[in-house]
């Protein structure tokens, strides 16, 4: 079941960019690109050679690995909806959360290798964004664990999550902001735009300029199981609401990450920088929200 | 006896080291220290083996009627820290001092040296006491010789600026221990930390409780007390640095633990961990935003240290909400976890300040702004520092990890099992915050001295420092890699240690423990399998492929210098605009006048100053000063004047004493 956990949250976070391109092309009235078309890419830059910049040092080489085995090893500890994951231990929230961090400073750590000013700016902004949407994810994901009372993700979502009518807002609103920070840390509009690079506002997309063939992909593969991880907990979330099974948790995964973010992508235009920590403070105090809300109710409930 | 003794050994310390030649003054110390660590360490590992609570001294007739040592497993925990990184502090001296030996008088050096070698002893009698008399000695023993190792440099006038505020500072902590021992033995009649849980089931416990609290927390660097800290640091020799910071801030930290074990199972328990806890939050966050804002590699990391003291303070509030609660489990997470970090900050802070003293010995400057790209010339200290910063970051898998995750733990498993829920879910958002500003303010450190292109040219010819230095850094990545892969093991000593505190048998503390920490090792260590496969694949494609270099990209742009890179300052540009309140920018330079058409060279330093550290130079402190000239009157240096102010006061007491007032 594990093996099956994985599989399908693998297929999920390779689905997702081939959604969002679909749903993208489809709102422009485009035909667009093949579903698969980000795999044929990457399979193309893992036959390319490699270009290394002179200021840089082992470090810079080590990084994508680093940021690749992090997402995945993070990846492991997610549940697809009723199935158990493959590693699970009380407190694999936080592990989840910091192997994040793990990926994310090692990206940091690699743009700031290069000495260019372009990836310096992304990499303190990445730095910023990152400190600030820590703690709306780990104050959503304590909300998870006050509803459930339990603090692994496995047994939260096996079960764990209670079935009153009146908590059914609560885990929505839990995957709505999930959601939202799914589209901070993958880097997607409105914060952040992944189809351009060579502006000054740039934020993911430009740590990774010096980057090419396998490091390249290495990344670009790291950002789908990220954004596939995060979005599975959204789904989750939401499908907790009416009985959470692993074939309604898995495509919902896709199809909510994917028509979101390429509804938004097709209508919105990126912020203005400045207001990209709004955006984010935004997060943080609706998630502040969200766990004040599950308090009250459960309290109310209990007294029921 | 006791105090005879010390001063048999203040004297031998000193003789010996005064004699020994200049060069060899350093292997004395170290020999000297290590003796005392090596003690340290075998008999704090038979303590927390289980093998009884073995009495070290027993004095009689001191100011507080008498007074012992021992070494319960909370000492013996601390015995630990404070035997490896005085070991490490001596050793990494060694190199750091001897370019600097040329320049100093022997008696000087010596001084500095017997300093060392008291002060880490000095730091051993702090935790091993049981309270009372020898406790307030070995504490202001610790503190005078802390006070001269700071002052190593002090030619250098804002030395000794900072070694002076940092006297007065401790001093005011210290008058209010003497206050909180003086009314314990008023009390109780005796001045033991034991003594201390009765006064607490007695009396109403607040009062006492925030005096000692607020006395332990000036060492620790608790916030609004931190402000010495970072202005000793940079003021101090690195290892001194390391050794204030990673271990002396922590006996505060010992004696906070003591007290709030000493509340029992009182309903004031409740109390203090919400002081706790709201100490911690604020200590922290306020510490990691000024470290995130500070553009001088020692400042930083002292700012570090008042967070990671918060931190500590988090874990330690969270095992008082818990216990309070009746919920084990939370308690020992909590206190598990403020003992592991304290142990973990202990290691990295000492690799940290070690690195920034290679840097500094070796480019001569600390500041961000001109360092850079140190990784090429200064291999072996930038892995070191590296791995010290990962670390610090509670990255996966070294050791800041394990200590974070227990407190993490602790919080949502009171959310949970729904104890205290508002408290842990505040502590869960102020520690994710503070775990974030972490990693934005030692990447920044990080990239701007270790990464990229040297910004300065005595930066770009700066070499490695000598071995004696690398191998005193490896000591504590050995304990940090130890602790993060085999996290069960060194847990084990913390919940042994935390056993006065929870009172759950030790076994049942593992028991209770074991699965997530176990769960925990199997992850690093696949974590470390997965990138190494990944490594391996990667080199594998790349051995087909043609791998060239070049320039940076840089967009276009074909001649970018080194003066284009992102610095400190602008690296946190962007945290600073959104915590403008709470910092204050200073910028001292001249700006270039308007008659100059050839405009000389002009200098202009950005900073950010701590707003709480101008508290401390307000119209409370001219007020003082007016005062003391007013009292300085009497001061009239004539014998006469001074016996009427002996009969004087002898008359005011014995005119209070027959109005009954004292």
């Amino acid at each position: 079941m594990a093996l099956l956990n994985t599989l399908l949250l693998l297929l999920a976070a390779l689905c997702i960019p081939g959604v969002i391109n679909r749903t993208r092309a489809r709102l422009a009235g485009r035909k667009g690109i093949r579903f698969a078309q980000h795999l044929y890419d990457l399979r193309l830059l893992l036959r390319k050679d490699a270009v290394y910049s002179t200021t840089t040092t082992a470090l810079f080489r080590a990084v994508p690995s680093v940021y690749l085995g992090a997402a995945f090893v993070a990846a492991l500890f997610v549940p697809v909806g009723d199935l158990a994951p493959l590693l699970s231990f009380d407190g694999d929230l936080v592990a989840f959360a910091y192997l994040l961090a793990l990926g994310r400073t090692a990206l940091i750590l690699a743009a700031m290798d290069t000495g260019s000013s372009f990836e310096g700016m992304g990499a303190s902004r990445e730095a910023l964004y990152g400190m600030l949407v820590e703690p709306a994810l780990l104050l959503t994901l304590g909300t998870l664990a006050l509803l459930s009372g339990y603090t692994s993700f496995a047994e939260i979502f096996d079960d764990g999550l209670p079935r009153e009518v009146q908590l059914i807002i609560v885990l929505l609103f839990a995957a709505y902001v999930l959601t939202k920070i799914v589209f901070t840390e993958s880097g997607r509009v409105p914060v952040d735009d992944p189809r351009t690079h060579l502006e000054l506002t740039m934020i993911h997309e430009v740590m990774c300029l010096d980057y090419c063939g396998v490091d390249l992909a290495y990344i670009k593969m790291a950002g789908w199981l990220k954004c596939g991880a995060l979005s599975m907990l959204a789904a989750n979330a939401a499908a907790a609401t009416f009985g959470l099974r692993w074939w309604v948790a898995a495509p919902l995964a896709v199809v909510l990450t994917g028509v979101s973010v390429g509804v938004v992508e097709s209508t919105q235009a990126r912020n203005k920088l400045a207001r990209n920590t709004t955006f984010i403070l935004t997060i943080m105090a609706l998630a502040a929200l969200l766990f004040f809300t599950a308090y009250l109710l459960q309290l109310n409930i209990g007294i029921q | 006896m006791l105090f005879f003794y010390t001063l048999l050994f203040l004297i031998l310390t000193a003789a010996a080291i005064f004699a020994a030649p200049l060069r060899c003054k350093a292997w004395t110390a170290l020999g000297l220290v290590s003796v005392g660590a090596l003690w340290g360490v075998i008999r704090a590992s038979l303590v927390l083996a289980g093998g009884g609570v073995p009495l070290l001294w027993s004095v009689g007739g001191t100011l507080f009627g008498g007074d012992t040592g021992s070494m319960d497993p909370l000492s013996a925990f601390f015995v630990i820290i404070i035997s490896v990184g005085s070991v490490a502090a001596t050793l990494y001296s060694r190199g750091y001092l001897a370019h600097t030996l040329p320049a100093k008088s022997p008696a000087h050096v010596s001084l500095h040296y017997a300093s060392l070698t008291v002060m880490c002893y000095a730091m051993l009698g702090v935790v091993c006491s049981d309270g009372g008399f020898s406790f307030l000695f070995f504490w202001e023993l610790m503190t005078v010789a802390s006070f001269l190792l700071v002052l190593y440099d002090a030619q250098r006038r804002e030395v000794a600026r900072a070694a002076l505020s940092y006297l007065i500072m401790m001093h005011i902590g210290f008058v209010l221990l003497v206050i909180g021992f003086v009314r314990l033995d008023a009390v109780c009649g005796s001045g033991s930390f034991a003594s201390l849980a009765d006064y607490f089931r007695s009396h109403p416990a607040m009062p006492l409780y925030v005096v000692f609290l607020a006395g332990f927390g000036m060492k620790a660097g608790m916030f609004p007390m931190h402000v010495w800290l970072p202005e000793a640091h940079p003021a101090a020799p690195s290892h001194v640095s390391a050794l204030m910071s990673g271990v002396m801030i922590k006996t505060g930290v010992y004696g906070i633990i003591r007290i709030t074990g000493a509340l029992g199972d009182l309903p004031a328990l409740h109390t203090a961990g919400v002081v706790l806890l709201v100490a911690g939050i604020v200590t922290g966050v306020w510490g990691v935003l000024l470290a995130a804002t500070q553009n001088d590699v020692k400042r930083l990391l002292a700012y570090s240290s008042i967070e990671n003291v918060g931190v500590i303070l988090i874990g330690a509030g969270i095992a008082a909400l818990g216990k309070a609660a009746g919920n084990p489990m939370v308690a020992l997470c909590g206190i598990a976890g403020a003992l592991m970090h304290t142990l973990n900050h202990s290691l990295f802070k000492a690799l940290l300040f070690f690195g920034a003293g290679n840097v500094l010995s070796q480019t001569h400057t600390t500041s961000l702004d001109r360092l850079g790209g140190l990784a090429r010339h200064m291999p072996l200290t930038a892995i070191l520092f590296l791995a010290g910063t990962a670390a610090i970051c509670a990255l996966p898998p070294l050791n800041g990890f394990v200590s974070e995750l227990l407190i993490y733990l602790g919080m949502l498993d009171g959310i949970a099992s729904g104890s205290n829920i508002l408290a842990s879910a505040a502590g869960l958002a102020a520690l994710a915050l503070i775990g974030g500003g972490v990693v934005l303010a030692f990447t920044k450190l990080y990239g701007t001295v270790f990464l990229g292109s040297p910004r300065t040219h005595e930066v770009a010819e700066a070499s490695e420092a000598d071995n004696t230095r690398i191998a005193a850094m490896a000591l504590p990545l050995a304990g940090i890699l130890f602790v993060g892969l085999f996290p069960g093991a060194a847990v084990g000593l913390a919940t042994r240690a935390a056993d006065f505190f929870v009172r759950t048998p030790s076994d049942a503390a593992e028991w209770l423990l074991t699965p997530t920490l176990t769960a925990v090792g199997r992850t690093a260590w696949l974590l470390l399998c997965v990138v190494g496969i990944l490594l391996w694949i990667r080199r594998r494609m790349l051995r087909t492929r043609r791998v060239t270099s070049g320039p940076t990209w840089g967009c276009g742009f074909t001649s970018p210098n080194v003066r284009m890179q992102y610095t400190g300052e602008s690296f946190s540009e962007g945290l600073q605009s959104i915590a403008r309140p709470l910092t204050q920018s200073s910028g001292d330079g001249s700006p270039v006048g308007k008659g100059e058409i050839f405009p000389d060279a002009h200098t202009f330093e950005i900073g950010y100053r701590d707003r709480i550290g101008r508290l401390f130079s307000a119209w409370w402190v001219e007020l003082l000063r007016v005062i003391n000239q007013r009292v300085m009157r009497l001061r009239t240096g004539k014998i006469n004047h001074y016996v009427l102010f002996a009969l004087a006061f002898l008359a005011l007491v014995f005119l209070l004493s027959i109005l009954n007032i004292i």
